[in-house]
């Protein structure tokens, strides 16, 4: 038998019963150190001030609390636990349901109850067999070394090749992680070949979605949904790829499918409320981001734009009748939610007054909403950050409608300014608007910018300088431009740019620091801030 | 309003009492563990002892076995095939029946003889069907049952075999019937066929899917359960 004496044990449940036999069965097993805890919320903390070296977390904590699986993803996001832990999932019953919610972290194992102390025994022993086998590969995965993790992988498989097939998930990761997206996609469809599973599925078919292979992709999802119709993860990779082709209704029913099969999955909802918002499926939407709201409060993706959401949706779902004593209840509530738990967002407290401000219009309570909108406009005033998309358009729409065209107006310039050399923004704006000094504003920017990225890709980086200057300064908040400069200007300078190269990069990014978290250009924005400022 | 509409629907009904009752019993068994360690040596062995621990696993396998025969009448029970090392899946299966072995005084060994060490299939499912077959053995095993994995050309056999009376000839002529669902009247053992059949067929591999058989002979000469997963 094993040696636990210097180990450490985490025991989660909600119930004492179960904390107190659990604990008696470890101590039999020789385990001095064992902690407990009686909510996801405990664990998390507790492990953010000890390492554990096994936890045994039950997976339903009680209605309206975080979930095991829950527990596991913030444990792990948060680097709360090494690869090393054993982390074992205690179900009620079969771990099935469970299963369908988790293709992205999985516990190292499921034990179900009831459980004797022998199987306990069994397993904690199995499991540290196991981790002993792959710690080389752990330990990688612990320094966040992808190309560390292969070589593991690679010797182990060399060492006992019996047990390669432990090590197809590390190695599918770390190839992606690398981005050696040729490799991974040639070691992808070798696994369908021989050993289909669910994750290699998503994970081929995500590969093709982010390389802009819609076609491909969703025909890996369909076949993945043939073999395994009942994996709902599966569903909302085929969900995204729909969106990326524009077919929103498709994707809306595949979401639904996938939401029936697993409904505790906040992003999952309010990516079915959003569907459901633009296909016009009012009832649909209301229904998904309430379900957002509600789960929300639990989980690591509660989102202020579940809230938002739910209340455009409730809106237009009486739209022309005015809304009941109910619904602005709820709308109260979800809006000042918005208001107390975003109070550095400047964003976030625009938008959730202008649409309280449209609700109380709707709602017949003119002066009020004009008060509202006049607050939200000198908030406005002095706003530095962006707003996204999205969240631009449906500004614009509302304060129009509350009577301020003109500052509406000027939300879609800056809109256009930042997003402009973005065709599908461009169709967005041009269906609120056809005011041509917002619509036509852009294109001789963005002519230079595509000229200047031609030049660029030909090696002419002087001449593509020259473009994305020209361009930059024209539209001086546009994303892509300044980031674009940035970028020429940082190769041109090579290995030790001059002083005023870098004052100009510095200029170029501090124009589009408002830029928001949720764009897609984010990640290449804090890249060329990390080497521009060195933070 | 139509019958219908006002009705409950009976299947729904069952399946989350069922669900709350497992719950009931694993507290039950736990509980019933807890109480058993504080008591003297001598009166924790005994029949009735042996009873209780048989009929607590039994209750047990028959409520999971309800509830997977209910998501697979709603379509609803997916299967998730992974690499599981098969030392591992054997000893669980018998460690969770522990108690069962030790008060029926039966020596249960297993053996495996394959290739790999692993096995490709779902744990959890094939685990529920695995676990049905056991009680059902130690219940009728004299004195020893043995658990055995093996390959036959691609397929991973998993026998269960034990020292016992057998089955009854009646059954293992009409296997096909009870694995297809045709005779309902066979109480549960001809249910837990079923179930473990719909189970193996679960699994499929370019177009083979997984199946059972019962028998009796093998190396003990008692009942044997055999699994072909592909």
């Amino acid at each position: 038998m094993l040696q636990y004496g210097q180990k450490s044990f985490l025991i989660v449940d909600d119930f004492t019963d179960f904390r107190t036999s659990t604990r008696s069965m470890l101590r039999e097993l020789g385990v001095r150190d064992v902690d407990t805890a009686d909510s996801g919320e405990q664990a998390l903390r507790m492990c953010a001030q000890k390492r554990y070296d096994f936890i045994l977390q039950d997976f339903h904590l009680g209605d309206g609390k975080k979930n095991g699986q829950q527990v596991l993803e913030d444990l792990l996001l948060d680097k709360l636990i090494s690869h090393e832990c054993v982390f074992i999932m205690v179900t009620a019953e079969s771990s099935q349901s469970i299963v369908l919610s988790a293709i992205e972290h999985e516990p190292d194992a499921y034990l179900t109850k009831p459980f004797n102390r022998l199987g306990l025994a069994q397993r904690l022993e199995k499991l540290v067999q196991r981790k002993t086998l792959l710690k080389p590969i752990l330990q990688a995965l612990d320094r966040g070394r992808p190309a560390e993790v292969l070589a593991a992988c690679a010797e182990l498989c060399k060492q006992d090749p019996r047990f390669a097939p432990l090590c197809l998930r590390y190695r599918a990761d770390a190839l992606r992680d690398l981005n050696r997206f040729d490799d991974l996609e040639k070691f992808l469809t070798n696994i369908l070949a021989s050993r289909p599973q669910p994750w290699v599925y998503a994970a081929l078919g995500s590969l093709m979605h982010k390389r802009g292979q819609y076609e491909q992709a969703q025909g890996v999802y369909e076949q993945a949904l043939k073999a395994f119709p009942i994996m709902p993860g599966l569903y909302d990779g085929l969900a995204e790829v729909l969106v990326a082709k524009g077919d929103n209704k498709r994707a809306q029913h595949m979401l639904e499918e996938a939401v029936r099969l697993s409904p505790l999955a906040v992003r999952r909802q309010a990516a079915l409320g959003k569907l459901a918002l633009d296909n016009e499926d009012y009832e649909g939407a209301s229904k998904a981001y309430r379900h957002a709201v509600s789960q929300g409060q639990s989980s690591r993706y509660k989102s202020a734009e579940s809230n938002l959401g739910l209340v455009q949706a409730l809106m237009n779902k009486n739209a022309g009748n005015g809304l009941d004593a109910r619904t602005r209840v709820e709308i109260n509530t979800v809006l000042s939610e918005v208001a107390k738990e975003n109070t550095e967002d400047q964003g976030l407290q625009v938008r959730a007054r202008l649409m309280k401000a449209a609700s109380l219009q709707q709602a017949g309570d003119a002066e009020t909403a004009a008060k509202l909108t006049e607050q939200a406009m000198q908030r406005l005033d002095k706003m530095d950050q962006f707003f996204s998309v999205d969240a631009a358009l449906t500004v614009a729409r509302q304060l129009k409608e509350l009577g301020q065209e003109s500052a509406g107006t000027s939300i879609l310039k800056g809109c256009v300014e930042t997003y402009g050399d973005d065709p599908k923004v461009m169709q967005s704006v041009a269906k609120v608007t056809d005011d041509p000094s917002v619509l036509g504003a852009v294109t001789e920017a963005v002519d230079l910018n595509r000229q200047g990225v031609r030049s660029y890709q030909g090696g002419q980086l002087n001449e593509a300088l020259e473009m994305f200057r020209k361009a930059l300064s024209l539209q001086p908040k546009n994303i892509s431009i300044a980031l674009n400069t940035a970028q020429a200007l940082l190769r041109i300078g090579g290995e030790s740019p001059s002083e005023s190269l870098m004052q100009e990069c510095r200029n170029c990014l501090n124009r589009v620091a408002g830029i928001p978290a949720s764009d897609n250009r984010f990640d290449r924005y804090r890249k060329l801030h990390v080497r521009v400022f060195g933070a | 309003m139509s019958r219908d509409e006002q009705g409950l629907d009976f299947s729904t009904v069952i399946a989350s009492t069922v669900h709350d009752m497992k719950n009931s019993l694993s507290a039950l068994i736990q509980a019933h563990d807890q109480w058993l360690a504080r008591l003297p040596e001598q009166s924790r062995s005994g029949s009735e002892q042996g009873v209780m621990e048989h009929e607590f696993r039994h209750l047990n396998g028959m409520l999971v076995q309800l509830l997977g025969l209910y998501k697979l009448g709603i379509n609803q029970l997916p299967i998730c095939p992974d690499y599981h090392e098969l030392e591992d899946f054997v000893e669980a299966q018998l460690a969770a029946q522990q108690e069962v072995i030790r008060h029926r005084d039966v020596l249960a060994t297993w053996r495996i003889d394959t290739e790999s060490p692993l096995g490709f299939f779902d744990r959890e499912l094939v685990a529920s069907v695995v676990a049905n077959v056991l009680t059902n053995a130690i219940r009728y095993a004299g004195h020893t049952l043995l658990i055995s994995v093996e390959e036959e050309g691609e397929q991973l056999v998993i026998s269960v075999n034990d020292d016992g009376a057998g089955y009854p000839q009646r059954m293992i002529e009409r296997q096909q019937d009870y694995v297809q669902g045709i005779d309902q009247q066979s109480g549960s053992t001809g249910l837990g066929l079923y179930f473990a059949a719909r189970i193996a067929a679960l699994h499929e591999r370019n177009g083979v899917r997984g199946r059972i058989e019962i028998a009796n002979g093998g190396a003990l000469g008692g009942g044997l359960f055999r699994l072909y997963l592909p």
